[in-house]
């Protein structure tokens, strides 16, 4: 049966090239773009997780709903040598943040200040690749400030002016201070870059009574896909209820869901695309069989019966989607390697997004062995399910009738 | 003889009828999903856009210089009223509003927010840009202390109609102050700066709040189509700054060019697919017949006839799926801009964006006139290869052929 | 109560014309005890605010802070006359002595002299709490409120005992539901002001304890305040040095003051 399948194939070249090139269109189609959604997910994901905020956040309770000196991790150190325990923690980092008001001369507002560890923040997050002038801290900086690009311009502070603050220390006693501007970044998330300002900790932590004390810390997992694996981890060796530990997906809510969002109306698209490609093949596979009526006729009356002609029109069109896929599969699989590695840069983007700073041009695609599976057997289930009608188109003639067919 | 080649035409193309209508069926539920997903896209970007430039921006917005980075009502245009005058007098502008905006501090008992005061007078903002389809909760009505407050602010301070506000700002003499407010109305604009920090007042209150002149505004809000406006107002105001919405709105202008670019591609690719499959359909028509073209060419008809036959054939096929397709699609496109389609499990991240969590779509005519011309010209040049092929006949060839 | 009479009888004069002239003698009988009443919870309030802040007053406070973990002890010294002008400086810890506040009208500023800035306190910070303590910037700049933007009535007698229900006028720019004040009419002074939400909710208290005589006037020498919510956190102020109705000099009311007097 399947030899002759094989023969049919060859014999119906018109029908098995459409089915093949369709076939194989839709696989690279839908494989790339699948891969290119996916990555482009990923790469939004990883840049706002490398901005600012962390793969998991380590929090006193009620410190994100409530807020307040009440709510500070009084005992870092403790923490940060559990956390030193864990696995899949690659690197954390605590941050004492506060609001205050920050003045230049006629200009004030309220901004975010943050006590941070220059050396860690540098390979956590984004800051000090977006710098746009001045320097970035380090250890030691002393009262150096590095501020937002908004916020530079609403004060209307240039690098080396001096900006006083005020606002509450950890026991929520009085503080000011003058503060150095030292570097301006624009990383591109506005509502950031118009309200955060940074200090390195060691100075700040006198300064607002805070050492041992932070808002939060923030922890950079080895492997993105483990996170919840380590978060439990965290939860366990933590063991305190007071403090909560919670994961990019949590913290990240509305981010997450709009990927999904995004991932929705995109399979919406493909699917458009599938169903079209999904009735041609079922046309073709159609007329063919339309046109092999006599022949079908024939066979059933040299006795082969319903099944073996089901078996006979399923290796058709296996043989040829596999052939298809076999071709296209390892070039889509190419594609999205190669650009998984390479993103394609859009030069186009750059020039547009020059104003949001450091937001990234690129859309990387992703490789994932899983996804590209799916894919293919989608397409698989796709095209067999285009041969039932023909299938049944056939049964429908009676055997002698249709080998008389014309 | 047209006649009888019109009716040939017709009668061939439903002579093999399930093969015609899976042709028929293929264009219809490609179409309609086509133009419903066209219409999705548009209907999300362009009521975006829309109630953007209806809440606030306009098609151009004039500010004073600096007032955009600054914020501070120390920056606003002194002779604004007459620059509206003079704006209303000029054709193609269909609208001019004037506001004043001051940023500050809003609380009630437990709660307080940095919100944005903005004082507007309603029957304006009503002719520019409906301001009344915005109200979610309460009523319009800024008479005495009322206000009406962006939605995600109302949630912030847990306020509802009625609820007492007290709103802190500094007044041009920086002399802060505060005003007692009633919450009379509550707007979800989808414009998330508006939703989540704006508190609307009676544009003359807070003049008089502020101590700014009546004739004063921090903003001129312009309605118009003309795309010359911009080049004119930016000559004439050098001072002031005259921003379009491109200028003032980067990524949702960015979001609508995206929408654009990928509807065509979806276009382009669903059409070609669409292409293949008459093509398919109409070669295995003609070859099944070959021999009925050969006879007809064999008794003397002309080569051109059996060419328009077989057009008129393709054509035949094509509208017929393509008026399905249009009914469908209709059906489609009326469910989605009426009903549309539900998100609220991620109302969230659509609040992010600014979108509503029901997606509703958009129809326009153009989606069935381009789909026509594409569905035409498919059919129209899917009989290209096959006609080559009769062409090529010879007849007497032909009829002796045993198929 | 005293409201529903009133109604009810407006309700009869338009009713029974027969007893016409009864009814309208009824009328203005209540409508004066009515302002007489409320005359008299006015009065109450007025002398109650005079008695805190006199023609002008100078004195020495002790605020003590306690939140959740620890508690903290800020002295300072003030000098206000009217509602609408106050200076104070900080005299103890040490690491805030000689930041000096001044408020005028509806502006407030503060001198820092470790930053040697004087700084304006923009809207946005006026709820901030004031030195970590109970107290809002917006309750050092508002004072004067309390007569001018509430509607008092008396709620409850009981023997010099007076309880004062105050509502915010329709206008008032003013937070709060209401104010509960519970007076002593022997010194014009309160023992416990209650603040409540909208919604009739409480949200802090002010209780004063230990009334002292100074001069013609009475004032609590101690004051706490204390969060509904949050039961552990209070901030108490011990009053010391009262002095009313001197010569305050108007150096103290002007913008130089901040620096000058700092040290």
């Amino acid at each position: 049966m399947f030899s002759f399948a094989l023969k049919n194939i060859l014999f119906y070249k018109g029908r098995s090239i459409t089915t093949f090139i369709l076939t194989f269109i839709s696989a690279i189609l839908f494989i790339v773009y699948v891969s290119m959604m996916d990555g482009s997910h990923d790469s939004m994901l990883k840049n706002s997780l490398k901005i600012y905020s962390g793969a998991i956040e380590i929090y006193h309770k009620d410190y994100r709903d409530i807020g307040g000196n009440e709510y500070l991790i009084r005992d870092v150190e403790s923490i940060e040598k559990k956390l030193s325990l864990v696995d899949g923690v690659e690197l954390f980092s605590s941050r004492y943040e506060t609001y205050g008001l920050l003045s230049f001369g006629d200009n004030s507002m309220a901004s975010m200040v943050v006590g941070i560890e220059p050396k860690k923040e540098e390979q956590l997050t984004q800051l000090k690749v977006a710098l746009v002038d001045g320097e970035y801290l380090k250890y030691g900086s002393q009262n150096c400030l590095y501020i937002g690009s908004g916020v530079a311009k609403r004060l209307k502070v240039k690098i080396g002016d001096e900006i006083s603050f005020i606002g509450g220390a950890s026991d929520n006693s009085f503080v000011a201070d003058i503060f150095m501007v030292y570097g301006v970044f624009k990383t591109g998330l506005s509502e950031f870059d118009d309200s955060a300002t940074f200090v390195s900790r060691d100075y700040f932590d006198k300064l607002m009574l805070s050492k041992n004390i932070a808002s939060y810390i923030t922890v950079k997992v080895k492997d993105l896909d483990r996170v919840d694996e380590i978060n439990s981890e965290i939860i366990k060796l933590l063991n305190d209820e007071n403090l909560e530990s919670l994961t990019w997906k949590t913290l990240m809510k509305s981010m997450v869901e709009t990927m999904e969002v995004d991932s929705i109306f995109g399979y919406i698209s493909l699917s458009l695309f599938l169903v079209v490609i999904f009735f041609v093949i079922m046309i073709y596979g159609f007329i063919n069989v339309s046109s092999r009526i006599k022949e079908f006729g024939v066979l059933r009356c040299v006795g082969l019966s319903k099944k073996h002609i089901f078996l006979l029109l399923f290796y058709e069109i296996f043989i040829l989607s596999t052939f298809a896929l076999i071709l296209a599969t390892p070039i889509a699989g190419y594609i999205c390697y190669y650009y998984s590695i390479n993103p394609i840069v859009i030069e186009g983007m750059a020039e547009m997004y020059k104003d949001y700073g450091i937001v990234s041009d690129e859309i990387p695609f992703s490789f994932d062995i899983f996804t590209i599976s799916w894919n293919i057997s989608l397409i698989y289930g796709l095209n067999i399910l285009s041969i039932i009608y023909p299938y049944f188109y056939i049964n429908s003639f009676k055997s002698i009738e249709a080998s008389r067919h014309v | 003889m047209f006649k009888l080649i019109l009716k040939m035409a017709w009668k061939n193309s439903f002579l093999r009828l399930s093969r015609t209508l899976l042709v028929v069926l293929m264009i219809s539920v490609s179409m309609s999903m086509m133009l419903g997903i066209a219409g999705l896209y548009d209907g999300m970007t362009l009521n975006m856009i829309d109630k953007t430039k209806r809440s606030e921006s306009g098609d151009l917005s004039i500010y004073a210089k600096d007032y955009r980075v600054q914020k501070d009502i120390k920056y606003r245009i002194e002779n604004a009223w007459s620059i509206k005058k003079e704006l209303e007098k000029r054709d193609g502008v269909e609208a001019v509003v004037l506001r004043i905006k001051a940023d500050g501090l809003v609380s009630t008992a437990r709660k307080s927010s940095f919100a944005s005061i903005i004082g507007i007078d309603l029957d304006d903002e009503e002719r520019f840009g409906r301001f009344s389809e915005f109200l979610k909760k309460g009523e319009i009505d800024l008479s005495k202390r009322g206000a009406i407050i962006g939605i995600e602010l109302a949630k912030t301070l847990k306020v509802r109609i009625g609820s007492k506000l007290v709103f802190s700002t500094q007044d041009i003499s920086g002399e802060i102050n505060s005003m007692a407010l009633k919450v009379k109305g509550i707007v979800h604009t989808t414009n998330i700066g508006l939703d989540t920090g704006a508190v609307f007042i009676d544009k003359q209150k807070l003049h008089r709040f502020l101590g700014t002149k009546p004739d004063e505004a921090i903003q001129i809000a312009i309605k118009s189509e003309d795309k010359k406006l911009l080049e004119i107002l930016k000559a004439k105001y050098p001072a002031l700054e005259v921003k379009n919405f491109l200028e003032l709105q980067p990524m949702l202008k960015q979001m609508q060019d995206m929408m654009l670019i990928f509807n065509g591609v979806s276009f382009a690719i669903v059409m070609g697919v669409v292409f293949i499959g008459i093509l398919g359909v109409m070669y295995v028509s003609i070859l099944d017949r070959i021999r009925e073209f050969g006879i007809m060419l064999g008794v003397g008809m002309h080569y051109k006839y059996i060419r328009l036959q077989i057009i008129l054939e393709s054509l035949f096929v094509g509208l017929t799926g393509y008026i399905s397709g249009a009914v469908l699609g209709v059906v489609l496109l009326i469910y989605l801009r009426d009903y549309g389609l539900d998100f609220s499990a991620f109302s969230d991240a659509l609040a992010m964006w600014g979108y509503e969590s029901t997606i509703k779509g958009t129809i326009k005519i153009s989606y069935f006139t381009n789909t026509f011309v594409a569905i035409m010209s498919a059919s129209m040049l899917s009989v290209i290869i096959p006609l080559r092929k009769i062409k090529k006949l010879n007849p007497i060839d032909v009829i002796k052929a045993e198929k | 109560m005293v409201g529903d009479k009133v109604t009810l009888e407006i309700h009869r004069e338009e009713t029974l014309e027969e007893e016409d002239s009864v009814s309208k003698f009824l009328l203005i009988f209540f409508i004066f005890t009515i302002s007489l009443v409320a005359n008299e919870a006015q009065d109450i309030i007025k002398k109650l605010d005079e008695n805190m802040r006199g023609e002008n007053v100078s004195m020495k406070m002790t605020m003590r802070v306690v939140s959740l973990s620890h508690e903290r002890t800020m002295k300072m010294q003030s000098w206000s006359e009217g509602t609408k002008k106050s200076f104070t400086k900080i005299l103890y810890p040490p690491k805030d002595r000689g930041i000096t506040f001044l408020s005028l009208e509806n502006q407030m500023w503060q001198y820092v002299p470790k930053i040697e800035r004087i700084i304006k306190i923009p809207p946005s910070m006026m709820l901030q709490n004031w030195m970590g303590s109970d107290i809002t910037n917006d309750d050092i700049v508002k004072q004067s409120s309390i007569v001018e933007d509430y509607e008092p009535k008396i709620i409850k007698k009981k023997n010099t005992l007076v309880t004062i229900e105050l509502i915010p006028k329709e206008d008032a720019a003013v937070v709060w539901g209401k104010i509960i004040i519970n007076i002593d009419t022997t010194t014009y002074t309160s023992n416990r002001d209650v603040f409540y939400d909208e919604d009739g909710e409480e949200v802090r208290q002010f209780i004063y304890e230990k009334v002292k005589k100074f001069g013609k006037y009475y004032i609590p020498t101690y004051w706490r305040v204390q969060s509904s919510s949050k039961k552990d956190n209070f901030t108490e102020i011990i009053l010391e040095d009262v002095e009313y109705d001197t010569e305050i000099s108007q150096h103290y009311f002007k913008k130089s003051a901040l620096k000058r007097f700092s040290r």
